[in-house]
């Protein structure tokens, strides 16, 4: 995967990927509240750890998880690829 | 003000002890899993029950202690993540406490590894004027996960005390008691949006806190992904499911309960009772009741403490070490898809897991759930399908004479009935499920103290909750049996007991049993099983139809207080209704295909 000026969604990376959140999707006013509360807010740095069966990502220092509607909600941009090899 | 101006304002008085026409008010506050409850317990030398998972305290707790020469009521309060916006039962009762003009200070707890976490809530702290002081706490964890925070200069930012401890270690604990007096109020943070509280709490954390690369927690990451990926995490539940039946099941059910029963009870205790009453009470209605077929020593304390009480401890004792661990909430990643079905989320494995333990304290954290359906829908799974501990102790002592298969017919059959409720349920009632966030604790290696204080305050729960029942109904079974109303029961009951369900007609009296507590039924079924009235699967149908039936009365008056009684009443009716059914359709099955186990 290559870096790309342009957000990803959480849901499309694949595990190993790290980067920061850019923003939560507002179409769901009670996810990105509890999203925000828990940490995943802009600047905060993100690591994909696992996708199967659900998502699962360290978010800062938390590590949470996620069904995959709430990952299509998260937006990431990614760092460059070295960083990647985890 | 600075945290030097506010000691001077309370002045040099922590020496002196303070009189006041009330006790200082010291309310503990902070996100969940920080060690609230932990900091709790050496504040107060009272015991919270502390785990490693979040949603452990559901009430308040409130203990008064001398603190620095003062009288203090300390209010330990469950994890909150947010005081603006949606809030859930619990954040509504902490803003409550937030908001009592008697409040003299905040102490909020941070975990020292994530505090943007924390800033977020101490940013809105803010809005409500009260002095605080901030705890980081795990500072151990953080500097082993690499995380440095300069506290001197957060502490001149904010002008309000910021502390570092280690609460389990007691490390720190000191210098939050002298710190009690110097709470300061937080400046406000500006405007009060979510989003703006994110901001402020991110330019903290990029002032302040420095991550090294680290090196010294690998086997925590190695293990923390291996319990949480299918290919190695379900054999890994698999073991772990299997070490518990080793434990609970065969240690416990079988090899103390052996122990208990037959080499004291029934040697020593139940004999001497019996000579003791033969001698000193003439009356025979008397003595039976004390120590005949449906005696308080023979039957009611015999079921309490041989039967029950050593399969409650080792369970204790083994669910402790797992709650500890911080591994039960990593299995919502599992069953996250299945509890969907059930218009539930993976959150709700919390709930469900404790239900093991305790049907009536999980009735209890079904609160952790996000809406009002959830909440409901795990109350009745709860009081349909989950055994507790004690229930859970009859079952394997009986089923696991019998045979493993007969063992998983059981619980294929009750997990299968708690689907199907569950999936209709989830379309029968109105409303929505939640979606599925949840937050991972680290895994970390439990503390023995903890894990067996636990088990002793949850072991003393146990006698004092079941025995009195069990006592109670040991006694309403005598009357029953004296009056002739057991006679009169067993034959009412014989349609439905033995011509639905194929039992012996004596199983009529062990259901009445059930009503009171399903492992004082489970317990009477565990007495006919020995005595040899049961065949296999009588055993398995039997064991089935008590594991699906009412829930006890202390889960029941929980569900009132939870639910409300009319909707605890349809839940009682249902599952009763879902029990019996579920008994006669299986004895049908078992015996249509000749299954002798």
């Amino acid at each position: 995967m290559s870096p790309s000026d342009r957000p990803h969604r959480l849901s499309s990376l694949i595990a190993g990927t790290r980067g920061r959140v850019v923003r939560v999707a507002l179409d769901n006013r009670d996810r990105a509240e509890r999203l925000t509360a828990l940490g995943v807010t802009p600047g905060a740095p993100i690591v994909v750890l696992q996708r199967f069966p659900g998502v699962v990502f360290q978010c800062d220092q938390t590590e949470l998880a996620v069904e995959p509607t709430v990952a299509d909600a998260i937006f990431v941009d990614i760092d460059e690829p070295r960083d990647q090899l985890w | 003000m600075s945290c030097a101006q506010a000691a001077v304002r309370d002045g040099a008085v922590d020496s002196l002890l303070t009189l006041r026409s009330r006790p200082r008010r010291i309310a503990l506050v902070g996100n969940a899993n920080v060690g609230k409850s932990v900091l709790f317990g050496r504040l107060t030398g009272q015991y919270a029950v502390v785990s490693n998972y979040p949603g452990t305290t559901v009430a308040i707790t409130q203990g008064r202690a001398v603190i620095g020469g003062e009288v203090c009521d300390v209010i330990d309060t469950p994890g909150i993540t947010a005081l603006n916006g949606a809030l859930s039962e619990d954040e509504h009762v902490s803003r409550r406490i937030l908001e009592d003009d008697d409040l003299d200070l905040v102490i909020q707890v941070a975990d020292a590894r994530n505090i943007r976490r924390g800033l977020m809530l101490t940013s809105q702290l803010a809005a409500f004027g009260r002095p605080m002081l901030l705890v980081l706490n795990m500072v151990d964890e953080a500097h082993a996960h690499g995380v440095e925070i300069d506290v001197a200069g957060l502490q001149a930012e904010l002008g309000v005390p910021v502390l570092e401890t280690v609460a389990t270690e007691g490390r720190g604990v000191p210098e939050v008691r002298l710190a009690l007096g110097h709470g300061a109020v937080l400046a406000s943070t500006g405007p009060q949006s979510p989003r703006d509280h994110a901001r402020w709490a991110h330019d903290l954390v990029v002032k302040f806190r420095r991550v090294r690369p680290h090196s010294a927690v690998r086997w925590q990451e190695r293990l923390s992904r291996a319990v949480r990926e299918p290919l190695t995490g379900l054999p890994i539940l698999a073991l772990v499911l299997y070490v518990m039946y080793l434990a609970v099941g065969v240690f416990g059910a079988q090899t103390l309960v052996g122990l208990i029963e037959k080499g004291v009870f029934t040697r020593f205790i139940n004999p001497a009772a019996i000579s003791l009453a033969d001698r000193f009470i003439p009356w025979e209605p008397v003595r039976a009741l004390f120590v005949g077929e449906y005696g308080l020593i023979t039957m009611g304390m015999t079921y309490a403490i041989a039967i029950v009480l050593p399969v409650v401890a080792t369970f204790f004792l083994v669910f402790g070490f797992l709650e500890d661990s911080g591994y039960i909430p990593r299995l919502a990643i599992f069953s996250d898809r299945i509890f969907r079905a059930m218009g539930l989320n993976g959150k709700a494995v919390l709930p469900m897991v404790l239900g093991l333990g305790c049907d009536t304290m999980a009735t209890m954290t079904t609160r952790v759930l996000g809406t009002p359906k959830e909440r409901l829908i795990a109350v009745l799974l709860l009081a349909l399908g989950v055994p507790c501990s004690a229930q859970l102790a009859t079952i394997l002592g009986i089923l696991g004479g019998i045979s493993f298969a007969a063992l998983m017919t059981l619980f294929g059959v009750v997990l299968l009935q708690m689907f199907i409720v569950g999936f209709l349920a989830a379309r029968a009632l109105p409303g929505e499920r939640s979606e599925f966030i949840m937050e991972l604790p680290p895994l970390r290696w439990p503390q023995m103290r903890n894990i067996v204080h636990k088990t002793v305050i949850r072991v003393r729960w146990y006698l004092g909750e079941a025995v009195p029942l069990f006592l109670l109904g040991t006694g309403l079974l005598f009357v029953l049996s004296r009056t002739g109303g057991l006679t009169w029961v067993t034959r009412m009951a014989e349609p439905l007991v033995s011509g639905l369900l194929g039992l012996p007609p004596q199983a009529a009296g062990v259901f009445v049993m059930g009503f009171l507590r399903r492992d004082y039924g489970a317990a009477g079924l565990f007495q006919l099983a020995h005595a040899g009235q049961l065949d296999a699967v009588q055993a398995v149908v039997a064991l089935t139809v008590m594991t699906l039936f009412v829930p006890c009365v202390a889960n029941f008056l929980m569900m009132v207080k939870e639910q409300r009684l009319r909707p605890a009443l349809a839940i009682l009716a249902v599952v009763t209704v879902i029990a019996l059914g579920t008994g006669a359709v299986l004895n049908l099955i078992l015996r249509g295909l000749h299954v002798t186990f």
